[in-house]
């Protein structure tokens, strides 16, 4: 086993730690034979309860209590209070002193080092009374919070046989010195970071679904355009600009399109600009009001919002604008749809009563089903894996970032109070 | 981009310490990496370090022409008001569009932004098409009474900018409205 081996991790080697990280889960499964412990697919779970000791060494336990507080948001596993274990973090893994606490599965491990940490941990099984996984990590303190995530991720991802979202990030839209920017922030809503970019108005962002790029609509200067964040390079570019409301939709699934809405020549449509050569194609022409076009992950739907009946009211499409049928029947005004990652339901926010709530529905328009139902909610979209919902709320006051399990539980505001927060999108990985 | 390359090829030979036995994995050079028996898993060894995205600030490439805009106040003209969810002219409004009307057919010079604005009960997105849509149905109202569409010029501010902050049917009410502001040939604000 070679140690201390580094990767200095640049925007252009980014996509190699993509393909490192292939690889350790690939290997850790091999050696590993891995085995499903949870089967998240099935409609009744039963949690997997599991025991994480804190870890010996530095900044132990806070790793330890960062994986817990993961697997626990999850809704998977059932954390077994630490007062009951019986084995210490020191001993080495017996699996009796667990069995009898009810733990099917534990976590240890040692943090080794000050400022750049080191932890080895292993994940044990219970039943079979060994050690499943086990890894090694280098960190810093500094972002101890991604360490933590990143371990919890393994894990999950060991038992479930699901890549997780503990890495991944999410960018949203807040007040910055009385404009509007764009913000970056871990998904647990810790390490906010201001990207520097503002207008008098920024919409929510989309991100390509590689990750490296966002799209957003800002109107800077009386004129709204629909910039590109080029994350690679660390450069924005304007794409389209033009008199009229121009507000951008999401990317195609290979990145080199987007469809956005622009009312530049007095009527409103939706366009497909093709960003390699700049080639603009309008979809439709509507007298009424035409927007938020969100193309389905599989390239071949789009679903955007039209008042042509009266109402503003969720349509579907296909890519050419073609074979237009409308989703949504119930209540007098439903916008915002964002697709879920298998293509099967469509979040949206619909009014009852005076108040936005949270909406999921089929393609075809049915399984209709309310998740929210505490003030007014905004800006839905789902988790890359599909297992959660991520919006904006004015539940408790200001408007401030929430995510939740899709089918509603577990709803929790992840932005501090202090920030004035809207238009969440959850990166892609 | 070599120190990269040379990075990955390690990571390579990583794993193929850390794999099961009898795996041999080939480097992407072409080189056969070192095989190892193993009896139990090694350590993989991972570094979690945050994506670059987390650590600059990004440069902006292209700068926006500035288009400068005067600053929304209150013009001799007063605001019109519209139904909710509706962007309709109303009745009680056309009064106040044909006094724009003749007030810009006797300045033959002056121009005008009409700034649409919605109540804060709708969703980001839509509030700002209804509020431009707003502007544009007032804005074709003057049309239709003589005066050239260059003359007049729309802007939505959705939500963003209400008059009043309660939660009362008359404060929604006075924000779902359009203004008037006067704009010269230079840019700048008039009067």
């Amino acid at each position: 086993m070679k140690k201390g081996v580094r990767c200095q991790v640049s925007g252009v080697s980014k996509k190699l730690f993509t393909v490192f990280l292939l690889f350790t889960i690939h290997f850790s499964f091999l050696t590993c034979e891995a085995k499903i412990y949870i089967d998240i697919t099935s409609p009744a779970i039963k949690k997997l309860p599991i025991a994480i000791q804190e870890f010996s060494g530095t900044e132990g336990k806070q790793i330890a209590d960062i994986i817990r507080e993961d697997l626990e948001f999850t809704g998977f596993f059932l954390s077994i209070d630490r007062a009951a274990y019986l084995e210490k973090s020191s001993e080495t893994f017996n699996p009796k002193n667990w069995t009898v606490i009810g733990a099917e599965a534990v976590i240890k491990g040692t943090v080794r080092g000050e400022q750049n940490l080191t932890a080895i941990v292993s994940l044990y099984d219970t039943s079979e009374g060994r050690e499943v996984l086990r890894k090694e990590y280098k960190g810093t303190k500094a972002s101890i919070r991604y360490l933590g995530h990143t371990i919890a991720g393994d894990i999950y991802q060991h038992i479930t046989g699901e890549k997780g979202i503990f890495r991944t990030k999410v960018a949203f839209v807040a007040e910055d010195e009385g404009k509007k920017g764009l913000y970056l922030m871990d998904w647990d809503g810790t390490a906010i970071k201001r990207l520097g970019i503002k207008g008098d108005f920024v919409l929510r962002p989309h991100w390509s679904q590689d990750g490296s790029r966002m799209v957003y609509s800002s109107e800077r200067g009386g004129q709204w355009g629909i910039y590109l964040l080029d994350f690679t390079k660390m450069t924005e570019k304007k794409v389209f600009a033009s008199r009229g409301l121009n507000i951008t939709g999401n990317f195609s699934p290979d990145g080199d399109e987007i469809m956005f809405s622009s009312s530049q020549d007095e009527t409103y449509g939706l366009y497909n600009l093709r960003i390699s050569d700049s080639k603009l194609t309008r979809i439709t022409s509507a007298r009424w009001i035409e927007i938020s076009p969100a193309v389905s992950p599989d390239g071949k739907l789009v679903a955007f919002v039209s008042d042509r009946g009266g109402t503003p009211q969720i349509y579907i499409m296909n890519r050419s604008g073609y074979d237009t049928r409308r989703v949504t029947f119930e209540g007098s005004y439903n916008t915002s749809p964002s697709w879920s990652p298998d293509n099967k339901k469509i979040v949206f926010v619909g009014r009852v009563s005076g108040k936005h709530q949270i909406f999921i529905i089929s393609p075809d328009g049915s399984a209709l089903n309310q998740i929210t139902d505490k003030g007014n909610n905004e800006d839905p979209s789902f988790s890359p894996d599909g297992r959660f919902i991520i919006f904006s709320s004015d539940r408790n006051g200001g408007s401030g970032i929430y995510m939740m399990r899709a089918n509603g539980e577990s709803q929790k505001k992840i932005t501090p109070p202090w920030l004035r927060a809207f238009g969440p999108r959850w990166s892609p990985n | 981009m070599k120190r990269i390359f040379v990075s990955f090829l390690a990571f390579v030979l990583v794993f193929a310490f850390a794999g099961c036995a009898k795996r041999t994995v080939t480097a992407p050079d072409g080189q056969e990496a070192p095989k190892e028996t193993a009896q139990k898993a090694a350590p993989v060894e991972q570094k979690a370090e945050e994506p670059v995205m987390a650590k600059a600030e990004p440069k902006k490439v292209e700068t926006v022409p500035v288009k400068e805009v005067t600053e929304a106040k209150s013009s001799q003209f007063g605001t019109i008001l519209f139904d909710f969810d509706k962007y309709t002219v109303r009745e009680d409004a056309k009064p106040t569009l044909k006094a724009v009307a003749d007030w810009m057919m006797k300045n033959k010079d002056a121009k005008i932004i009409l700034g649409g604005h919605c109540d804060e009960r709708g969703t980001n997105e839509y509030n700002l098409a209804l509020g431009e849509k707003r502007a544009k149905s007032a804005r074709d109202y003057i049309v239709s009474a003589g005066v050239t569409k260059k003359r007049l010029d729309t802007i939505s501010y959705g939500e963003e900018k209400p008059l009043c902050k309660e939660q009362t049917e008359d404060c929604w009410q006075k924000n779902r409205r359009v203004q008037f502001v006067h704009q010269t040939s230079s840019g700048k604000a008039g009067k």
